[in-house]
């Protein structure tokens, strides 16, 4: 059962993936759809949704600007939720403290999908170079065929940040839940609250938006004392 | 030499889709910006002529993925005109030139920048509450503005060609921009605020307590804007929530 959660993941870990940059880009990369998706193809949709919300606003203001790579929240995301979904029922473990560990020991593997993002756009330039022989030989087909292959590179990057995560985690988790389970256990509604809380106070500390600080201010008091006094 | 027919620009607009599958640190979209149009120009030109024009549109270039269409849409109308050997104000490689940078920025500023983080927030929201069409939400809502720009901004670029410079201007685009980031940062506030007030309603804590989080917020995008990495900072207020309940710190005991 495992082995097929895995599959099922890598496949979503691929549609995904390439939204990302080279196909469509429609935002199923993003944490929030991503992670249902895969949490609802491994039968439990409502970890998908959990790992969604917590991982979505982390990375959010690393915008995909130009040459800039950001961390692969995708790929995080997707493990995120295959691990706590196919590790739980291997290990007999579930709740919020285990998604909490599984998303623990994604989350810095996510650095990895920078590193093979930023190989598939290197391997492209080897593509470009073929596209443009063909060019100045006349054969304008298959230039187009050579474009095409560049979306094989972003596919395998994909898979390769959606594996080493993966990975990770299956030889990681097992190990650290008996250690870790425990001291979550009293601090995983907190650390639920603090992510999203985190990414908010990265996209505020570095939006382009004059006085970002003061507007989120005004706004989280004014909502506060109408959620408190009504 | 003929119009391009609904069909090929149907044709050159579902390729825009594959825009950036060969991203490359060198030409960027270049090759992806060629495949696009790789159908119209295939009816415009032939042999040397089509190899030639091919050549130049596989170089250098880089805009926005959901304002590429504008441009495309513009290119065709223009190389239309060339292939007729109609006399036009500006190159064609001049105009990708001159076009694709600014509406990168306007691009990435609207929809990477604002859009995201503004339709993100809303579908938290109802991801909080446990609905699980958040994701769709999060999809319809984020989509309509792109999909907008993607459809009409090709229309508008193919009928109006070296005209649909006025584009930027007549819509206020930057404008619209910041309106967007500014709504974001506020309604980022409000998400916030939800959290933190379901939190403290779920661990009976008194709700005043719930105003502390402002300043945590404000060090924490403080940390943010001096550069301190996310994973850095999730790490550590991670390691800060299970220490303090190691130790026993339990809010509602504390207090």
């Amino acid at each position: 059962m495992l082995v097929v959660d895995l599959i099922l993941g890598a496949l979503v870990a691929l549609v995904c993936g390439l939204d990302r940059v080279a196909v469509l880009q429609i935002m199923i990369s993003r944490p929030i759809v991503a992670a249902p998706l895969a949490g609802w193809l491994l039968g439990d949709i409502e970890v998908g949704l959990q790992v969604g919300l917590m991982i979505e606003l982390l990375w959010l203001a690393r915008l995909p600007v130009g040459a800039a790579v950001p961390p692969d929240d995708t790929q995080v995301a997707i493990a995120g939720t295959v691990l706590s979904v196919a590790l739980g029922k291997l290990l007999g473990l579930e709740g919020i403290e285990f998604i909490l560990l599984c998303l623990l020991v994604a989350i810095p593997f996510g650095k990895f999908g920078q590193f093979f993002d930023r190989f598939a756009r290197t391997r492209n330039r080897r593509t470009m170079e073929r596209a443009e022989a063909a060019l100045e030989a006349g054969n304008l087909s298959a230039a187009e065929l050579y474009h095409l292959s560049g979306i094989a590179k972003f596919s395998m990057a994909a898979l390769g940040t959606y594996a080493v995560i993966v990975g990770g985690g299956v030889l990681l988790v097992p190990l650290l839940a008996p250690v870790l389970l425990s001291g979550l256990e009293h601090s995983a509604e907190w650390i639920r609250l603090a992510l999203p809380v985190v990414g908010i106070a990265v996209v505020i500390g570095t939006i382009n938006v004059n006085r970002s600080l003061t507007l989120f201010s005004a706004s989280f008091g004014m909502a506060f004392l109408l959620m408190w006094l009504v | 030499m003929m119009n391009l027919s609904p069909l090929i620009r149907l044709r050159v607009w579902l390729r825009l889709f594959l825009l950036q599958g060969s991203w490359n640190f060198e030409r960027l979209q270049g090759l992806g910006f060629f495949f696009a149009l790789y159908p119209a120009l295939q009816k415009l030109y032939r042999d040397e002529q089509l190899q030639q024009v091919c050549r130049e549109h596989a170089g250098y270039f880089n805009t926005h993925p959901f304002l590429a269409p504008s441009v495309a849409g513009a290119v065709l109308e223009m190389e239309q005109r060339r292939s007729r050997n109609e006399e036009q104000a500006v190159n064609i490689q001049d105009f990708k030139e001159m076009v694709a940078a600014p509406y990168a920025a306007v691009g990435d500023a609207m929809f990477w920048g604002g859009l995201r983080p503004l339709t993100a927030g809303i579908a938290i929201l109802f991801a909080v509450k446990g609905i699980i069409l958040a994701p769709l939400i999060f999809l319809l809502l984020f989509n309509l503005l792109p999909f907008w720009f993607r459809i009409f901004g090709f229309i508008y670029g193919y009928r109006n060609g070296i005209r649909s410079l006025e584009f930027l201007q007549q819509h206020r685009l930057p404008d619209w921009a910041i309106r967007i980031k500014e709504t974001a940062v506020v309604l980022l506030g409000g998400v916030s605020a939800f959290l933190v007030f379901q939190q403290l309603q779920a661990e009976q804590i008194p709700k005043g307590l719930g105003f502390l989080a402002i300043p945590l917020v404000l060090i924490l995008a403080l940390c943010a804007r001096r550069g301190i990495s996310t994973l850095l900072l999730v790490l550590l207020t991670t390691a800060i929530i299970i220490c303090l309940s190691l130790f026993g710190f339990e809010p509602t005991a504390w207090l």
